[in-house]
Formats: C-alpha cells, structure tokens, sequence
C-alpha cells in the first residue's frame, strides 16, 4: 500500500467528497484525522470505516471557518502526531444566492471556510511536513471557470483557491511539499442535493460525454493519485473531472453525443 | 439572565431584528433567520454554553422554543456530568 506510515488530515471528511477521499486514503495504508464541522454522526461513522480497513481514525471537530479552531486542530496534531504527510483541504460552504442578494456576512462566511482556510491549514501544515514529502490536495469546482445558477460566491472563492493552490505549490516546492487541486462538476452528494433541485441534477447527466454524474469515489481516486509520489511533477495544478463537460459547447445545450 | 433570554440575544443580534419580537413560538422564517444566520446562530449558542448541537438535531426545531428547549436541556446533561 503506497500511503502506509502515512498521517493525512481531510477536513470535512464526515461526508460525500471529503469521507470518499479518507476512505481511498485510508485503503492505501494512511492513517486519518477525520475533521468535521456540523454532522458528529456521519464523522464517526467515516472513522469507523476507516477503522475497519486496518488504519488509525482520529475524529476531530473544527469550523475551519475560524482561524483560532485551525489552530487548535494543528496544535491537537503537532502534540499527539507531531507531524503530518497530507492536508486535504475539503472542507466547503457556501450560500446560494443571486448576485444582488449576497452581503457582507455571506461573502465572508464562504471566503473564510473556502479560502482562508486553505491557506491557514497549509501555513501550519508545512510546518509538521518538514522532510516528510508532503501532498496537499484542495478541493475546487467548476463554478471557478464557468457560472453556475445562484453560486456566484463560491465559484468566486473557488477561482481564489485555484490561484492560491498555484502560490502555495511554488513557495511550498523547497520545503518539498506537491500542491495541487481538483476541480469536479457537481458530484452526487448531500450537498449537491442541497444546492440543487433534482432538475439540474438530470440536466448535468444528461450534458456529461461519460454518461453519468461525477461520483466522490471519481474525485477520491484522482486525490490519491495527486497524494502518491507518482504525481511528483505536477505542481500547482487543478485537475478538472467532469466526464467530459467543460470540453464542449455542447453541455450548454443540455445533451451529446447526436 | 436566562438561558432564553441569551439564546434570543445571539439570534437577535445575527438575524438583527427586534428581540421583542421573538417568542417561543417565533419560526426562522418568521425572524428572517436564513440557513446561514441559523448556522452562525448554532456556532454562537454551542460556544457560549460550551455545547455542541448537531444539525442532525437542529434540523428537528420548528420554531425558537424548540431550540432554547433543546440548549436548556443540553446544558442541565452538562452540568450533572
């Protein structure tokens, strides 16, 4: 198992994209820090299925929304751990708005967790993966590049964690730490069902080339591979998967291949 | 003071309206409580009383008397342990 010895921390790792990429990791060996925010139950569910694939689960609960709660996630890992291999920055929040509606408290809210986050969790991160060949993965959208109906925030603060993935990746190179991102159209989850009527849901099946809506294990499985030393030469990347959406015009006109 | 009259003080402050205004049978709606002020409101009532409330559980509140029912009795298994 190429992650066994391994410590990875996953923020939002209770559900969907966050607990399919702690699960993968985890069926490579990694031992995982599952960090959650609103939902103990599903965090201790992933820990126990993590725990049943003969690694180490550890549950921690942190708004990384707050700078103080990150804080104290990493002091918790530098003093039982004392270092760490992965930082998957997961962890997502945003408010569905039309453009005019949104305020100062839902601008800052979505940037703070979507954002902010990312760069405070890897500032600390990069301390505890001295000498250790650390990955740090982030999860993006496709509301980065492309505007998607009531997401103008997050597509916002998507686009910045894009650009701070490809910041981080450079100044974080000398210390030996790979920095990338992923960015997926919308995947079958909880949240997914949250942001979107099941209307849009079927349209976005219908306009993926693959045929099918992009699933937490599709995105899990490209993590891996960015956390394995065989993505060594790929830095400051965001990989997109969306099965094929983003390449054609024809997503736009909600079918393919006619 | 009261723990209604500070779970009413937090989410009076977040959803600025009138505490005045809300009472036990007040629905989020009816304050202007939107999901995220609810969210902030939750952060804010676990830090203050040092609890922590679910949105499993939070999301069985129908109006403000559920929730201040829900950290008062949060509170009181807190204190016996």
């Amino acid at each position: 198992m190429s992650l066994e010895g391994k410590l990875a921390l996953v923020t939002g790792s209770g559900r969907g994209i966050g607990r399919a990429i702690a699960l993968k990791l985890a069926s490579q060996g990694a031992d995982i820090i599952v960090d959650f925010f609103r939902h103990r139950e599903s965090a201790e569910q992933t820990a126990k299925d993590i725990q049943a694939l003969g690694v180490k689960a550890e549950v921690v609960r942190a708004n990384v929304g707050d700078a103080a709660k990150i804080d104290e996630l990493f002091d918790m890992i530098g003093s039982k751990f004392g270092h760490l291999d992965i930082l998957i920055n997961n962890a997502a929040s945003g408010v569905g708005r039309p453009l005019a509606e949104i305020d100062v408290k839902a601008w800052e809210w979505t940037m703070d967790i979507n954002v902010r986050a990312c760069l405070l969790c890897a500032q600390r991160a990069a301390k505890l993966m001295e000498g250790r060949n650390g990955k740090i993965v982030s999860i993006s959208s496709l509301g980065s590049r492309f505007v998607l109906p009531n997401y103008t925030v997050v597509g916002v603060s998507k686009a910045a964690l894009e650009a701070l993935t490809r910041y981080l990746a450079i100044e974080l190179a000398p210390l030996g730490i790979c920095v990338n991102a992923i960015a997926a159209s919308a995947v079958e989850t909880e949240a997914l069902k949250f942001y979107f009527k099941e209307g849009l849901a079927k349209d976005s099946r219908q306009a993926t080339p693959a045929g099918r809506m992009v699933s937490p294990e599709d995105v899990a499985k490209v993590v891996a591979f960015l956390c394995s030393e065989d993505a060594f030469m790929i830095r400051g990347q965001t990989i997109i998967i969306d099965g094929g959406t983003s390449v054609g015009v024809l997503a736009f006109a909600g079918k393919v291949g006619q | 003071m009261s723990i209604e009259e500070q779970v009413k003080d937090i989410l009076a402050r977040i959803t600025r309206v009138d505490k005045a205004i809300i009472t036990r049978e007040s629905t989020f709606k009816e304050i202007k409580a939107d999901s995220l002020d609810v969210v902030q409101a939750l952060v804010a009532v676990e830090e203050t009383f040092g609890i922590e409330i679910p949105d499993e559980d939070a999301q069985k509140f129908q109006n403000f008397g559920d929730f201040v029912s829900y950290v008062e009795s949060r509170v009181a298994q807190t204190e016996k342990v």
